[in-house]
């Protein structure tokens, strides 16, 4: 097609839209995510936070970190560091310790003790294990990193149980 | 026979259905909802020349917003509607205050340039791309804006996101529009182009 036989804008805006188009805008999208791509966490930071929202979850605090500063990086893989939350309803306890392989193993329990599923939340990352009837849990091959762990009600329901909300933790450095 | 489209999947469409079984007591929809409309109302809020971080703060207020007003939205294909007046308002909100920090910056579009709505260091090592951009670059921030945003949704839908982003009936959709037949004007007067 020669210049002289393109069409004035004018012309062009008229028309229906058709497979030219849709093509152009598909390498105009393709163009945008070179220039200006979404952040790669972005969706999973937002899923987090409205999937916490949603939930109407409880906070819980750091109350202690076995007399380490929170955020500092442990660089002794033979560290154990016992961390505790709280809120109102319940209290969180956690071992983080070396598992010999260059991760971390996490042993946890829930006081009171009760059956749960428990989230471990780090980055765009979600493990996901149950406690027991005593309110014991563990993750294997946790790599260090910060993170948060989130207890859930243990039927399986997406909502809150009766009088259980759930609860989310501080994010702390694993 | 654009309804027919619209019935087969559309990204508006898409969204709705998702939307309902969120209202109908699915909570997780919300994050299949989040996954799905993230890449568009993000290019909705860069296109207002909003910085990375202050744009990802606005998505996540958005979302905020609507899981606190998702009873409020009456039909539930409008909600990617909804999502991007919302993301611009709380643009514009956030911009305002910025602006009121920085005096000296003029408000307005005579003195934008299309590299404020991206990053700083930017390279396009795709020669097409690079072509596509010059193309794009020199369209009225408008048109850049509104092609940026229903680049990344579907032709059934490009009307109705045009009116959400307050742009006048025949934007685009069902016909070209003046924005997309600029640059198609432009690109095919360019020899460089090539479209296959």
């Amino acid at each position: 097609m020669t210049a002289s036989e393109v069409p004035a804008w004018e012309t062009l805006a008229d028309q229906p839209l058709d497979l030219l188009d849709a093509l152009l805008l598909a390498e105009v999208a393709q163009m945008f995510d070179v220039l200006d791509p979404v952040p790669p966490q972005l969706a999973e930071q937002l899923r987090f936070a409205i999937s916490l929202d949603a939930l109407e979850y409880e906070l819980a605090e750091l109350v202690s970190d076995g007399g380490r500063l929170v955020g500092a990086r442990t660089e002794s893989a033979s560290t154990v560091q016992t961390l505790t939350f709280s809120c109102e309803t319940l209290t969180i306890m956690v071992n983080v310790g070396a598992d010999g392989l260059g991760r971390k193993r996490v042993d946890g329990w829930l006081a009171p003790g009760s059956a749960a599923r428990i989230e471990l939340h780090q980055g765009s990352r979600i493990r996901r294990t149950v406690a027991d009837g005593d309110g014991r849990f563990v993750f294997t091959g946790v790599d260090a990193g910060l993170g948060r762990f989130v207890v859930l009600p243990p039927d399986g329901q997406p909502g809150p149980a009766e009088g259980q909300a759930p609860v989310a933790t501080t994010i702390v450095e694993i | 026979m654009i309804n027919a489209e619209a019935e087969q999947g559309t990204l508006a469409s898409r969204a709705g259905e998702i939307f309902d079984r969120y209202r109908a007591g699915e909570r997780a929809a919300m994050g299949e909802l989040v996954t799905l409309l993230t890449p568009i109302l993000w290019h909705t809020v860069r296109a207002q020349r909003l910085d990375r971080e202050s744009t990802e703060d606005v998505l996540q207020t958005t979302w905020l917003a609507l899981v606190r007003h998702a009873g409020a939205i009456s039909e539930s294909r409008a909600v990617l509607q909804w999502l991007l007046v919302a993301a611009r308002r709380e643009a514009w909100r956030v911009l305002r205050g910025q602006q009121r920090q920085t005096p000296a910056e003029i408000d307005s579009d005579a003195v934008v340039t299309p590299d404020d709505e991206l990053p700083e260091h930017v390279t396009l090592r795709d020669v097409d791309q690079q072509v596509l951009w010059s193309h794009v670059a020199a369209l009225p921030e408008r048109c850049r804006a509104l092609l940026r945003v229903i680049a990344f949704a579907d032709r059934p839908d490009y009307a109705e996101l045009a009116r959400a982003l307050g742009m006048p009936v025949g934007s685009i959709g069902p016909t070209r529009g003046r924005c997309l037949a600029k640059l198609r004007a432009s690109l095919t007067a360019d020899a460089r182009w090539e479209l296959t």
